[in-house]
């Protein structure tokens, strides 16, 4: 079973699809953003499998790049978060569909 | 004893996963993310890159699943801020049952190539040297890029995260 390509891109199929489904019907918005870091590893997953699959290694660099792309991302998202917690006081993702300060200020 | 490694990976990366987007508390999901990551770095060993392997454990369990716990835990939610998801068992089921027909296509695209063994390589096979090689061989403009991205974010999250002025 370890040996196909086959059950490797099964499993990464699957953490993709829980992701996707943690992103569509979850409302925390802790939760989207963990969900968005599981659709990454999932890719992850699927690069080092080929990469494997066809013995070069330089899939395993995108894999790395892509890594390091999600601290990037984990950073800004992260400290916006924080911004929009502390002046909506909520953590429901569809509060943040207004952004605008005047409308915060009329509230 | 591949195999049996294999599927006790997976079953933790699955459990994991599901867990995360199971529970109501954010830092129970968080706790579920960690256990799933440490399971797919065990999954990048069997798929012979132990370098990735140490990235992974070191950088998303290390360090990005930290910071997330750390915002979590700074900004002290209380349950009654947690916001109310009625239609959160339904709406899974639904996407389940959409997702399943988008996931037949891609692994019958995949079932098309030719089967080939995939024993662990060894002779450094994405281990640290070589895999610096590659990246600095081929991948330097990238590499350098990713500096001036990790600058941005920066520099992007400490803007955001200053304190505001009150302006009217």
């Amino acid at each position: 079973m370890a040996d196909s390509l086959l059950s490797y891109i099964a499993l990464a199929m699957i953490l993709f699809s829980i992701g996707f489904l943690g992103i569509i019907s979850r409302k925390n918005i802790f939760i989207v953003y963990m969900s968005i870091e599981l659709m990454l590893n999932a890719v992850n997953l699927i690069f080092i499998a080929l990469g494997r699959y066809n013995e070069s290694m330089q899939p395993q660099v995108i894999a790395l790049i892509i890594i390091a792309i999600a601290a990037a991302e984990a950073a800004v998202f992260l400290s916006l978060i924080v911004v929009l917690y502390r002046r909506k006081k909520s953590l429901n993702s569809d509060i943040f569909t207004v952004l605008s300060q005047k409308d915060a200020a009329h509230e | 004893m591949v195999d049996i490694v294999f599927l006790v990976l997976a079953f933790f990366a699955v459990g994991g996963g599901l867990g995360m987007i199971l529970f109501a508390q954010p830092m129970y999901s968080a706790m579920s993310l960690i256990v799933c990551l440490i399971a797919l770095g065990g999954v990048f060993a069997l798929l012979s890159a132990p370098f990735l392997f140490m990235v992974q454990i070191i950088l998303y369990a290390g360090a990005i699943v930290t910071l997330l716990l750390f915002i979590v835990m700074f900004l002290n939610i209380k349950k009654e801020d947690l916001p109310d998801e009625p239609n959160k068992i339904i709406t899974i089921v639904a996407g389940a049952v959409l997702l399943i027909p988008f996931n037949i296509m891609i692994l019958k695209a995949f079932s098309t190539f030719p089967e080939k063994s995939m024993y662990i390589l060894g002779d450094g096979f994405g281990a640290i040297n070589d895999f610096g090689i590659e990246l600095f061989r081929g991948w330097l403009v990238p590499f350098e890029l990713i500096s001036m991205l990790l600058l941005a974010a920066l520099v992007g999250a400490v803007v955001y995260a200053r304190k505001e002025k009150p302006n009217g």
